[in-house]
């Protein structure tokens, strides 16, 4: 370990070469490398973090350089764990990287976070946010949940007992997951490239601090800061029961994080907002495949009635819409008719099955 | 009696900081209640309240000069 590398924090009061010693032994993991995880990552690497895992699968984008400061034009269009990667090891060639350039998902999360001490979440979407939280809770890994809007930030680190042993988690705080489309994320909202810089740049002390030891981290707080006054609002975050928690691999496995679409074998699930989306798009068909005796019957100039028993022909037939949505009693056999036309089309018609089908969605479809 | 309002993210696009006059209101739910009549954007959203700086998990009782914070999820990074 380079002394004179790090002398200026070993001199602190509190820290010292203990301090340095413990961070150079430390394993985190930061989940993506965008706004928020660009500026967590360089002091991380600076302050000499012996370990860092970066999981990001996006490519660098004109776009991204607004925050993520980490890239620059030359790295347009590379892997952004590739591109800082090469930037990082120049600032701080004794740290090991280590790098994931796929998404986190449920096959993949828990052998990847197993090798981890401490894990940021600067993800950009709710999907990734719970269940890396569900994921850590499970594992009692340590969680700095950071996540960013317009001119605001908001910083949690979760997993952490208190003096009192209790901790808390994401889930505490916001318990459902709320869908993609609720909540704008930064392409929609809007924000400016320095509340990522500081949430970030916060987020990377609570690390340092939960390495350390030194000082209190935000244990069982969740602390929101706005640009634009100047100020910090922090809440106090005590356990709630308004949500199941999980409590072993298989739970996790069976949560449903991806609430907009889940693409199996060249086709996708949809909820039944997704199914009226894609039904506004041109050139698309919604087709219901139960027999002609079954109810509720459905409204004809919406959905084209063609039942499994006939389906065959209408595989056969050249259909002219790019889109097509299928869907049945119970989202079973509307799964085979999907298969059916993947098997003919592949990847040349985008191919939709309404999950649940017309009993899950049934409100929606006695009112219409 | 006379309460804070704190609002944080897409809510404080339409509800301002602000002291609003609760008379007939003496716990969360009921002001839940009262604030989505008088702000219809917040029905259906995802939002938590803190009273005093707490989390609010179950119903709690609101007393004059309290201060209620109404913040959204943030997902972006």
């Amino acid at each position: 370990m380079d002394k004179e590398r790090y002398q200026r924090q070993t001199i602190l009061p509190g820290f010292g070469e203990e301090a340095q010693l413990r961070l150079s032994k430390a394993k985190v993991l930061v989940i993506g490398a965008g706004g928020l995880g660009c500026p967590a990552l360089q002091y991380l690497v600076a302050a000499g973090v012996g370990y860092i895992g970066i999981a990001d699968d996006d490519k660098v984008e004109l776009s991204n350089l607004q925050r993520q400061i980490l890239f620059g034009v030359a790295d347009i269009g590379e892997l952004k764990v590739n591109a800082a990667s090469k930037r990082l090891q120049q600032m701080n060639p004794d740290v090991r990287l280590l790098l994931y350039p796929f998404s986190i998902n449920k096959k993949n999360i828990i052998s990847t976070l197993n090798d981890y001490d401490i894990i940021f979440d600067g993800t950009d979407n709710f999907e990734t946010r719970y269940l890396v939280n569900d994921a850590c809770s499970l594992l009692k890994k340590p969680l700095i949940f950071a996540a960013v809007s317009g001119y605001e930030g908001q910083l949690a680190a979760f997993n952490i007992p208190d003096d009192a042993g209790l901790t808390t988690n994401y889930r505490d705080l916001f318990p459902i997951q709320p869908k993609a489309k609720e909540i704008p994320n930064c392409a929609e909202n809007g924000i400016l490239g320095v509340i990522p810089g500081i949430i970030g740049t916060m987020a990377a002390g609570e690390i340092i601090k939960v390495i350390t030891g030194i000082g209190n981290t935000l244990a069982n707080k969740l602390l929101h800061y706005n640009l634009l006054n100047q100020q910090q609002y922090e809440i106090n975050i005590s356990p709630s029961d308004a949500y199941k928690p999980i409590k072993s691999e298989i739970d996790l496995m069976e949560r449903d994080y991806n609430l907009e679409k889940i693409k199996v074998n060249g086709f996708i699930e949809i909820d039944v907002d997704a199914m009226l989306e894609l039904n506004d798009k041109e050139s698309s068909i919604i087709v219901d495949v139960r027999e002609r005796h079954e109810f509720p019957k459905l409204n004809s100039n919406i959905y084209k009635q063609i039942p499994m028993s006939e389906f065959s022909d209408f595989v056969e037939s050249d259909i002219e819409q790019t889109t097509i949505i299928l869907l049945c009693q119970h989202g079973i056999r509307s799964v085979a008719a999907a298969e059916l036309l993947h098997k003919k089309y592949g990847e040349a018609k985008n191919i939709y099955s309404l999950k649940g089908g017309i009993a899950k969605w049934r409100n929606h479809f006695l009112t219409t | 009696m006379e309460i804070q309002i704190i609002s944080f993210g897409k809510i404080s696009e339409f509800i301002n900081n602000q002291n609003i006059d609760i008379d007939s209101i003496n716990d969360t739910d009921g002001l839940k209640l009262y604030l989505e009549q008088l702000f219809p954007n917040l029905v259906g959203m995802k939002y938590k309240l803190a009273l005093n700086k707490n989390l609010v998990q179950h119903n709690s009782e609101i007393h004059d000069r309290d201060t209620i914070a109404i913040m959204p999820p943030f997902s972006g990074g």
